[in-house]
């Protein structure tokens, strides 16, 4: 289980989360949705240790983000892609999804790129092994960042906006791997502005508006007319975000 | 034959000359490296106290004449702390300090110029900061700093020249020698010239092929366009 309770963080004087409380359980895809700057990005920040918090705690399955000592076995169950792919510019696309499994699950070489083959194969990219990121296009970069998360067998997929830097032919590409996943049970929190997709794969949606968590609802309670529509400042960005 | 004559002995005592050059170049050149890429690794790890002692100490040499610091050591130290310095020792150490604070400038930009994305992808990944350094930061690091450290050697190894002044008997010193004796400046000169101008192309041609080798082992078309 993957518990964020009642998390604060400031930068300076600007407050970006303000009490946020979620619980992610095993198997759950549950999507994060909100207006830029809304804090949807620093709480994955937070959750994989990169950003210090002000306030509350997050666990996952049972070790603390904030405990130095718990970290490193935190950050072993969850796995993060990127809205800018954030691959290893000098390695091949073999050498990024090889890396942390080597180096921090110490598995063999030969296992690991095994494993790593299996994964580009599956999505789409079993000739790219050997290719470095610059010869590869956005989407293809984000594929192989996905199979670098999940190289890490991850409990929980941690995704930040990981189409936004995407045009539409390529971010189809890419939604079309989370689906599969999504649909194999891999326990997912999806921050996103693909409103449409997230209603296809969620269990739930959680809305975040500067800093605090509106609403935390099942997917069809979300959408429905009577569930949070009902909260004025979601059902204004649902049809802005639904004009475009 | 008369001693004003410049012989093709005159020659082998100018080679003896760069020998020496040459060894103290290597031998303090490496050391700087040595240390200077350690303080840089001190600052990458945020090594508090050490870090601002460090990049003060690399400032006040790096703003300040070489020979005025060769000069400090070798009539200064002496005096403040009652030891004796050999010419040596005293452009050994001067020398070494003094590539120390610029290679530790180098390796700095050098690490800075690798994305904060990266290194947090790799953290979050649960390498430590020593992996970190070691698969991600220091392979393009060393990319990137080759050729400004090339151009700090060849620099490095005419500085070496100023060694003479406290009596090391280096090329400069030889040459220096040879001039008094055979009056000829210009062609004593032009030869001492020409034997640092080789040195220093044989030095700038060694990191070329060396900054070759690392980008092209790695495509480095990855450095330019990473997003």
């Amino acid at each position: 289980m993957l518990k964020v309770e009642n998390v604060k963080k400031a930068f300076g004087p600007t407050t970006v989360l303000d009490g946020v409380n979620l619980t992610i359980n095993p198997g759950e895809v549950v999507s994060i949705l909100g207006s830029s700057g809304s804090g949807k990005s620093t709480l994955i920040r937070c959750i994989n240790g990169l950003e210090k918090l002000n306030g509350g705690s997050i666990t996952v399955d049972d070790f603390d983000v904030g405990k130095p000592k718990e970290l490193a076995e935190a950050r072993k169950r969850s796995a993060t892609v990127f809205q800018l792919f954030n691959l290893y510019p000098h390695m091949t696309v073999l050498g990024n999804v090889t890396l942390a499994p080597v180096e921090v699950l110490k598995k063999p070489r030969a296992e690991a790129e095994a494993t790593a083959r299996a994964l580009l194969q599956s999505v789409g990219l079993g000739d790219r092994a050997d290719a470095y990121p610059a010869q590869l296009s956005g989407g293809q970069r984000q594929r192989v960042g996905i199979c670098r998360a999940l190289a890490m067998q991850p409990r929980y997929l941690l995704l930040d906006e990981v189409t936004s830097a995407l045009d539409p032919e390529m971010t189809a590409e890419v939604l079309a791997i989370l689906a599969k996943l999504a649909a194999e049970g891999t326990t997912m929190l999806f921050v996103t502005h693909e409103i449409e997709f997230a209603r296809q794969i969620s269990n739930r949606i959680v809305f975040l508006d500067k800093g605090k968590l509106l609403v935390d609802l099942p997917t069809a309670d979300f959408f429905a007319a009577e569930g949070g529509m009902t909260n004025p400042r979601i059902a204004q960005f649902l049809s802005k975000m639904r004009k475009d | 034959m008369r001693f004003s004559d410049f012989t093709p002995f005159d020659i082998w005592l100018l080679l003896q000359g760069l020998g020496v050059s040459l060894g103290l170049f290597l031998s303090t050149s490496l050391i700087g490296l040595l240390i200077g890429t350690s303080w840089a690794v001190c600052r990458f790890y945020r090594v508090p106290v050490l870090t601002p002692v460090i990049t003060f100490i690399a400032e006040l040499l790096k703003n300040s004449p070489v020979l005025v610091q060769l000069f400090l050591v070798f009539f200064g130290l002496p005096g403040l702390l009652h030891i004796r310095i050999t010419p040596t020792t005293a452009a050994m150490i001067t020398l070494s300090a003094n590539s120390a604070a610029f290679v530790y400038v180098i390796a700095v930009s050098a690490i800075e110029s690798i994305g904060r994305d990266q290194i947090e992808a790799a953290r979050v990944f649960g390498l430590t900061r020593w992996q970190v350094l070691r698969h991600v930061v220091a392979p393009q690091a060393m990319a990137f700093a080759i050729g400004p450290l090339t151009a700090l050697l060849v620099n490095q190894l005419q500085v070496t020249s100023l060694i003479s002044v406290i009596g090391v008997v280096d090329l400069t010193k030889i040459g220096n020698i040879l001039n008094l004796r055979t009056l000829k400046p210009f062609i004593v000169w032009t030869v001492v010239g020409l034997l640092y101008y080789l040195c220093a192309k044989l030095l700038a041609w060694l990191g070329a092929r060396f900054e070759n080798r690392l980008r092209a082992h790695a495509a480095w078309r990855g450095l330019i366009c990473s997003k």
